[in-house]
């Protein structure tokens, strides 16, 4: 009874909140066409053909950068507390092997790691970018884990070399965004010019920043995978 | 203005999970609520700035009826923090269930309390 009262004060209340979320929507906030400044200038100013990318690596770099912090903070997290209890065994069986996901792993492996290399690189030219195509060379990853089991991608990827390149990587971009003090310019992206729109070598600062974001999500992606596949002894 | 827009939806999604979240005492689907809630916030977003005949802010060309990419820029932030959170949290609820046999909050509440007594 006592917890009926309960479900149905919480539906009342959240209705309430909902309608309130509702009727306070403004619909004109968010504008297209040429009023709108990143429209206007974005790609001239930025050098990315992609604005999207433009803005979260450019204008918005300051907001990125603690993103980028706080995925590491939880890839440290998961592995600091997933290996501090070493004590529990693996009491999961493997997996039989099965032909069709080792074939399929060899046959998808290549363009998988292909598709997210592309992601990176054009990601200031296409829709893509460090994250996603981190994302994606994570997934493929894990593909291969499926395929030929965890322990033998981990011993080709050398775990412990693996952590120092994803903390070094962290600290690389840190020194690239404030680099430019150095050179008497402005901090974060007035480091190299913004090149030819549309060109591959264009963007000044974002194709840089968006392959070392991408090599850090690819190794943080595999880290919270093996350790969640470690934890519970095969995948 | 049409009612069943994108916020509508996205609005109702959040009230499902901030429902969820507050009554069911599973922590698993409390996570799952947490997932929806952060699913909703994408497709309000999302969907707050799109335009009828819209296309993708990537630009080729002046004259072109291009949305805001604004909202986009801050959902690649949501996105990828909410994949932070919602790993993190699987992990102390791991931790926790191998603790105490049980993935309700209530229990798992109860049997802190009687640890702290003994």
């Amino acid at each position: 009874m006592k917890s009926t009262a309960i479900g149905i004060l919480a539906i009342l209340l959240v209705s309430a909140f909902c309608v309130l979320l509702l009727l306070t929507v403004d619909y004109h906030g968010a504008r297209g066409g040429t009023d709108n400044p990143y429209l206007a200038a974005g790609a001239s100013e930025t050098g990315a053909v992609n604005l999207v990318s433009g803005i979260y690596l450019n204008y918005r770099l300051y907001d990125s950068l603690f993103e980028l912090l706080i995925f590491s903070m939880a890839v440290l997290g998961v592995r600091f507390y997933l290996n501090a209890e070493k004590s529990t065994k693996p009491n999961v069986a493997r997996v039989a092997e099965s032909p069709v996901v080792r074939i399929a792993a060899d046959l998808l492996f290549g363009p998988i790691m292909l598709i997210g290399v592309y992601l990176i690189v054009f990601g200031h030219l296409s829709p893509g970018g460090g994250f996603s195509g981190g994302a994606v060379g994570g997934t493929g990853l894990l593909l291969c884990a499926a395929a030929l089991g965890a322990e033998v991608v981990a011993r080709r990827f050398h775990e412990q070399i693996i952590e120092q390149i994803e903390w070094g990587i962290l600290l690389l971009i840190i020194l690239f965004a404030v680099a430019p003090i150095f050179f008497d310019r402005l901090p974060l992206t007035d480091l190299l010019p913004s090149g030819r729109v549309g060109k591959l070598l264009s963007g000044g600062t974002i194709p840089i920043y968006n392959g070392l974001i991408g090599i850090k999500v690819f190794i943080g992606t595999w880290v919270v995978i093996y350790s969640f596949i470690r934890h519970r002894g095969e995948i | 203005m049409d009612v069943a827009n994108g916020v509508t939806i996205a609005v109702i999604l959040f009230g499902v999970g901030i429902f969820a979240l507050i009554i069911r005492r599973d922590l698993v689907i409390k996570l799952l609520a947490l997932g929806l809630i952060d699913s909703s916030s994408v497709l309000f977003l999302v969907s707050l700035n799109a335009q009828d005949n819209g296309i993708a802010p990537i630009v080729h060309g002046p004259g072109a009826n291009y949305v805001d990419p604004l909202p986009q820029a801050l959902v690649i932030s949501a996105i990828v923090i909410n994949f932070a959170l919602l790993a993190l949290a699987l992990v102390f609820v791991m931790l926790l269930v191998e603790r105490y046999h049980t993935t309700d909050s209530l229990r798992i509440a109860q049997q802190v309390e009687r640890e702290k007594r003994s």
